[in-house]
């Protein structure tokens, strides 16, 4: 594999989403190649700063407000 | 020869009339056989609340929509529990019902940005700038000292700035953690069209973002970006 090659599946093979063989071709390539490593890196970082950041607590009220509505629809339907 | 099981049909495993007591009911994943009972559409979805609020804020980026979106959501959802498709994940089901009633209804009063034509910048080369910081560094890695400089609201903002067809599926997969398939599922979308809506999406958070870090001076601006884009 070359680097366009791992340039192009970087990501698939972060989601886990290459074949067995494919994923071992990227790690080797990765092993070997520092600019590529460093690529995949920088991803790395981004999307856990992306999730991290993404973060929302549940506001405790719409769990309240949520089983209440089910509740008056059970309470509807019967 | 009599069938085996009765007109009734055999009970369901855990989420029959049988199991009284919602309380004592284990927070599970619904991926077993048995057919969805509406009584415990509760206990087994609303586990998920947290995750779908944080989905719907996400999606309409306004707190009281998002309530909104997600009261219906759960609504719908109860409403279609008793025919949902066992087997299937309850809570990929969820983040469907979510990401449809958003495009149905909240998405249609809101306009989102023009997309914007910022693929021409190589992604390789905003790596290559990135990794350009190394110089300066020692036991830090570059990339999360632009990382840790860039703020929740410059990250957020860079998300919103992404059109809906490619956030989603950047959320869904780097945040949510579902898989090309499940993503695929959730937007109704093919799963090639996914991985093609992924790759820019993500080419384009990642290029906001190195800009956002060049006008903080954090990195120095390239000047003639190589194109290595397809």
């Amino acid at each position: 594999m070359n680097c366009y090659e791992i340039r192009e599946q970087i990501y698939s093979y972060m989601d886990g989403e290459l074949t067995l063989w494919r994923m071992r071709a990227v790690s080797i390539h990765l092993s070997e190649c520092p600019p590529c490593a460093s690529g995949m890196e920088f991803k790395v970082v981004l999307r856990a700063s992306v999730a991290q950041r993404s973060a929302e607590a549940l506001p405790s009220e719409l769990q309240g407000r949520i089983l209440a509505l089910i509740a008056a629809e059970r309470s509807g339907a019967e | 020869m009599a069938p085996r099981h009765a007109a009734s049909g055999p009970e369901p495993l855990g989420v029959g009339p049988g199991a009284k007591s919602q309380h004592e009911c284990p927070r599970v994943a619904v991926t077993s056989r048995a057919v969805a009972n509406q009584e415990d559409f509760e206990v087994l979805a609303m586990q998920y609340a947290g995750e779908i609020y944080a989905h719907a804020l996400r999606l309409t980026s306004d707190k009281a929509d998002a309530e909104d979106l997600v009261q219906e959501t759960f609504l719908k959802g109860y409403r279609g529990f008793a025919g949902f498709e066992s087997g299937s994940n309850l809570r990929a089901w969820l983040y469907r019902i979510a990401t449809n009633s958003y495009i149905n209804g909240y998405r249609a009063k809101k306009r989102r940005p023009e997309t914007r034509d910022i693929d021409s910048m190589g992604e390789w080369a905003l790596h290559q700038r990135i990794g350009g910081l190394e110089k300066a560094a020692s036991d830090v890695t570059p990339e999360s000292i632009v990382m840790e400089s860039i703020t929740d609201a410059a990250v957020k903002a860079a998300l919103d700035a992404l059109p809906d067809d490619f956030k989603q599926p950047v959320l869904l997969a780097d945040v949510d953690g579902f898989s090309y398939r499940e993503i695929a599922e959730i937007l109704d979308i093919p799963i090639g069209t996914v991985m093609s809506r992924l790759s820019r999406g993500r080419k384009r958070l990642e290029v906001a973002l190195f800009s956002l870090a060049v006008e903080r001076g954090l990195v120095e601006p390239n000047p003639e970006p190589e194109s290595v884009s397809v």
